[in-house]
């Protein structure tokens, strides 16, 4: 082999987000979130046979590709009036939370608490605790993240044979059952996980800290032994000593399509949820039942070609139109649930879904930065409880139909939606399928609810809200962004650039 | 445990971080002796790390950063690589994913990597440059001649 010996990089090429602040007397007036890079998923979907969406939209990410082939599947279902057997529903059900309990782990404990170690933050009488267990690469629990989150896709690799980019769900169910090799070996990376996440991220058996309901418990339980010496009860110090569950609450606003579907309650393309969907009216303090027709896309501030207003995805067009210079400064569209700007992820799910603990804690202080990253890690119990709880049901029926084949007729022409929390929330796939080809084909992923820029009316996005009021001590060092932006889990990369223009002090465009 | 892993990285949408895919294209038509395992892994996010398991030597093919000379070949060692510089978040690169391996307790494979540098990096113009479509004829060559030369093959 030839050899030559360079010293270079692998970088890869980066920067598909940038957040654009203005500093007036080093707080932030005015925020805008600019995706910088066109995705065109719905471009490529035009016009191919229905069944590609399978292969192809689990590819629009490598972290959550489970969720887009759930939701890619149950928009088929939807379409064609379709219902997979129970057990079908289990391993999909399975897969998702073994998909979202790598990636909580892993945006909480590598992405998100990282951000407490650096030199900014040395003199604070937590440095030391937060080093020892988050610093990349060395910290204990930064490394026991890295190992656990490694063997906890193994789960989807048995039902689906590879994680990222599998395709193993089809109309009508998934392509293997689950035998009892399977359930074991699934029974036994799950088991070992929990064990873990209980002695060493929230320092107690999981039903006990499922049982805590409300806010006065939590913070008193802060001082037990046990989850003080916690990975979880170390970050809650640490965020709230820094004020995080006060800062960044964004809209009100919240947005779920309920949490992993009921295997006994299935309906075509929806059905039931094991947690529930709903809309929470930030104003109103009140979830409303879920109407998708209420979701809409604007494109007015994104370099797409202009149509007025919002439209919902079965209307939708995603037709590129690149513009510079103007006041269309993103690649991503605006979502909205009528004429509201919302929010998602864990906090809106758990909330809406009727976690106590969560409810309790937004009730006393909002929903903060903190209580984001909190209810992210809380989730992981759910994500634990029903993983059991599928594979418990799967062991009690393990030859129970796993596929029920469509019928050729049933193939038909239609329009069909299929909605799911992610990782990050709530992402939905809408497809229009005539003349048996894909005419149409929407996604909104849950960061484009998060990072939306402005609409129609000019009302910005979740996190140009969020970040409003936010003070940044050091405008070389804007770590309160970083802190605010990853309490979100972006799926994008977040960089932040700076340009001196004079009397603002911009960082962006 | 298999003996032998060769993992291509790279985007084949982004003009020469194709350079992994394409030398995966060469290199998966043919027959591949017991043991050895091909993969094209797209970019090197935290997803990576499982495609380093049970394995006793892995083989990183990927596009180098562009530094004048595209298309030339190159053998960086994994610890000059785990130097790069990458933000924290989904986009990880290889560094990172290195950095994972040996900060994790078990015994890391024994890791070699083989790279061309690049001309154009750009995104969504795919393609390769001719220089580096000239390093990926080169090194499947060269991998071809390297591994798969044996009488066992799957």
């Amino acid at each position: 082999m030839a050899r030559l010996e360079l010293n270079v990089s692998l970088n890869r090429v980066e920067g598909d987000l940038e957040i654009a602040v203005a500093l007036e007397d080093g707080v932030v007036a005015e925020a805008r979130t600019i995706g910088t890079m066109y995705r065109g998923f719905e471009q490529i979907m035009i016009g191919r046979a229905p069944r590609d969406s399978l292969v192809i939209t689990p590819r629009v990410c490598g972290i959550c590709g489970t969720a887009h082939l759930y939701s890619a599947v149950l928009a088929l279902e939807n379409a064609w009036r379709l219902s997979p057997p129970p057990n079908a529903t289990r391993i999909r059900n399975l897969c998702l939370m073994a998909e979202g309990l790598q990636n909580d782990l892993r945006q909480t404990f590598l992405f998100f608490s990282p951000d407490f170690c650096t030199s900014r933050y040395a003199g604070e009488p937590w440095f030391d605790e937060m080093t020892a267990m988050f610093e990349p690469f060395r910290g204990a629990i930064y490394l026991e993240t890295l190992a656990m989150t490694r063997r906890l896709v193994e789960i989807v690799a048995h039902f689906g044979g590879q994680w990222p980019h599998s395709s193993y769900m089809a109309p009508g169910g998934v392509t293997l059952p689950a035998d009892l090799r399977r359930i074991s070996a699934c029974r036994a990376v799950l088991q070992e996980a929990q064990r873990w996440y209980e002695q060493r991220i929230v320092g107690a058996p999981l039903d006990r800290w499922l049982a805590l309901d409300r806010a006065e418990d939590y913070l008193a339980w802060l001082d037990e032994p046990l989850h003080a010496a916690s990975a979880l009860g170390a970050l809650t110090r640490c965020a709230r000593a820094l004020g995080l569950h006060r800062a960044a609450a964004g809209t009100g606003h919240m947005l779920s399509y309920g949490s992993w579907r009921d295997p006994l309650e299935s309906s075509p393309g929806a059905g039931a949820s094991l947690l529930r969907s709903g809309f929470y009216d930030g104003d109103a303090g009140s979830v409303a039942q879920l109407d998708q027709e209420l979701i809409n896309e604007h494109v007015r501030h994104s370099w797409f070609r202009h149509y007025d207003g919002g439209r919902h995805p079965w209307r939708g067009e995603t037709v590129p139109n690149y513009q510079p210079g103007g006041d269309r400064y993103s690649w991503a569209k605006a979502p909205r649930y009528g004429d509201k700007a919302v929010q998602t992820g864990p906090l809106a799910e758990l909330l809406i879904g009727g976690d106590a603990l969560i409810a309790s804690l937004h009730a006393m202080e909002g929903g903060g930065a903190w209580l984001r990253q909190f209810a992210r890690v809380r989730r992981i119990a759910y994500e634990f409880f029903y993983a059991q709880r599928m594979l418990d049901e799967l062991a009690a029926e393990p030859h129970g139909e796993h596929f029920t084949p469509p019928a050729g007729s049933s193939e038909a022409d239609g329009d069909g939606f299929g909605l799911v929390m992610a990782a990050r929330g709530a992402l939905g796939h809408w497809i229009a399928i005539r003349n048996g080809v894909i005419e149409r084909y929407q996604i909104i992923t849950p960061t484009a609810w998060n990072a939306s820029p402005r609409d129609s009316a000019g009302l910005p996005g979740h996190w140009e809200q969020s970040l409003v009021g936010v003070t940044v001590k050091d405008p070389d060092d804007p770590i309160e962004i970083g802190h605010i932006i990853r309490s979100h889990d972006p799926c994008l990369v977040c960089t932040v650039h700076m340009l001196d223009t004079g009397g603002k002090v911009h960082f962006g465009a | 445990m298999i003996e032998r892993h060769i993992i291509c990285f790279g985007n084949p949408l982004h003009g020469d971080d194709g350079f992994g895919p394409a030398v995966y294209q060469r290199l998966a038509p043919h027959a591949r002796p017991a043991g050895l395992r091909l993969t094209e892994a797209g970019a090197p996010g935290p997803a990576a790390l499982a495609l380093f398991q049970d394995c006793a030597e892995i083989v990183i093919v990927d596009a180098l950063a562009p530094a004048g000379t595209p298309g030339r070949i190159g053998r960086p060692s994994p610890a000059a690589v785990m130097q790069e510089a990458t933000p924290a978040g989904h986009g990880v690169g290889l560094g990172y994913v290195l950095r994972a391996l040996a900060a994790l307790s078990e015994r890391p494979p024994a890791i070699e990597i083989i790279g061309a540098e690049a001309g154009t990096v750009a995104p969504f113009r795919p393609g390769l440059s001719e220089p580096v479509a000239r390093a990926a004829d080169e090194v499947a060559a060269l991998l071809l001649r390297s591994y798969f030369d044996s009488e066992r093959h799957v």
